[in-house]
């Protein structure tokens, strides 16, 4: 479990996260819901220690996170870090070599799921397929959490069909998903937890299927009375 | 597998009826093999613990079975196929009797009704 507890965090003078709570558990995909600018990427960049917090404690498994930690979590950022002259094989090379826990199998089989050829180059990739390549090299790594921002963003719908299958799929096996959007429609079904951000605070966090059940309320039902009030 | 889910009602208790209703109208064959639970997700784009719970309240309604590490199966019972079939009946008659009650039409015109459009379909 990766438990987030009373993260502050400041930049300059103004306070992006102001006590910041919540957990996310392995085998459920945990989202961060909130419209731009609510402090989404800085949580995970605060998991990630990409950046230094002012305040709080992040732990995982129940312990203070350490270097160590993070053969265990990886974030995938919502754009590609690779050069875009690189082919896909080339990206993948670099990521055996980079990290530990590359697992080249599991590329392979992602490659295959989304139907793109290990000779495709970056650069001449669409957005949509770009996107895909980009969650394949966090994907295909053999750690316990994984964390994605935005994947879903600024992508054609296929694309986005073809995304979220992979979150049904055994691809994802039993490791625990964060992932951020500001566009719960196409996802709804798919998550186990919904975690409310705004301003820098987290203004609810639920089980989704829960709140279906005891409330009867879908998650935009309940974003509506958490942010319209 | 092509079902619309809504966004209120819990998923696990809408793959359940989805279920009952496939058994009631004989696409699903008693003790014809089911998706593993990840299929399952993955065709129904559903959460995988999702599927898992549906499968689990399943199993102990009776509506399916598994033996040993077989892949879980639809039930054979004789009992529970029938309840399934008159559960979803029952279910399609009170809709329909609180719509028309709403229009506040007599039975006897309701049942007129009832009885020449069936024929027609």
């Amino acid at each position: 479990m990766i438990e987030v507890k009373d993260v502050t965090k400041k930049f300059g003078r103004k306070t992006v996260l102001k006590g910041v709570n919540f957990t996310a558990e392995k085998g459920k995909i945990t989202c961060l819901i909130g419209i731009n600018g609510v402090g989404k990427t800085t949580v995970m960049k605060a998991i990630m220690n990409l950046t230094p917090i002012d305040g709080g404690e992040i732990l995982i498994n129940g312990e203070k996170i350490h270097k160590g930690s993070y053969e265990k979590i990886t974030f995938i950022p919502d754009t590609i870090t690779m050069l875009p002259q690189m082919k896909i094989k080339e990206a993948f090379t670099f990521m055996a070599d980079f990290y530990d826990s590359w697992n080249q199998k599991r590329a392979e089989e992602l490659l295959e799921f989304f139907r793109l050829k290990e000779t495709d180059r970056i650069s001449e990739l669409s957005k949509g397929n770009t996107a895909k390549v980009n969650l394949i090299l966090g994907l295909a790594l053999d750690v316990d959490y994984v964390l994605m921002d935005e994947p879903f963003s600024g992508i054609d719908i296929f694309s986005r069909e073809q995304i979220a299958e992979v979150f049904t799929s055994h691809l994802i096996e039993d490791r625990g998903v964060i992932i951020t959007t500001h566009e719960i429609n196409d996802i709804e079904h798919l998550i186990d937890k919904a975690v409310l951000l705004d301003n820098g605070v987290v203004l609810k966090e639920f089980d989704t299927e829960e709140m279906r059940e005891n409330e009867g309320k879908s998650v935009i039902d309940v974003m509506r009375e958490v942010y319209r009030g | 597998m092509n079902v619309k889910f809504n966004n209120r009602d819990p998923v696990y208790i809408q793959v359940i009826q989805y279920f009952k209703e496939q058994i009631a109208k004989g696409i699903f064959e008693p003790g014809q093999e089911i998706p593993s639970r990840r299929e399952l997700a993955n065709r129904l784009k559903i959460n995988p613990n999702t599927a898992q719970r549906a499968y689990k309240e399943m199993e102990e309604q009776g509506l399916i079975y598994t033996e040993g590490n077989l892949p879980s199966r639809i039930t054979k019972d004789e009992q529970v196929l029938k309840m399934v079939r008159e559960e979803l009946i029952l279910e399609a008659v009170s809709t329909f009797i609180h719509s028309v009650r709403s229009i506040n039409v007599p039975l006897e015109e309701v049942l007129n009704l009832v009885e020449k459009e069936y024929e027609k379909e």
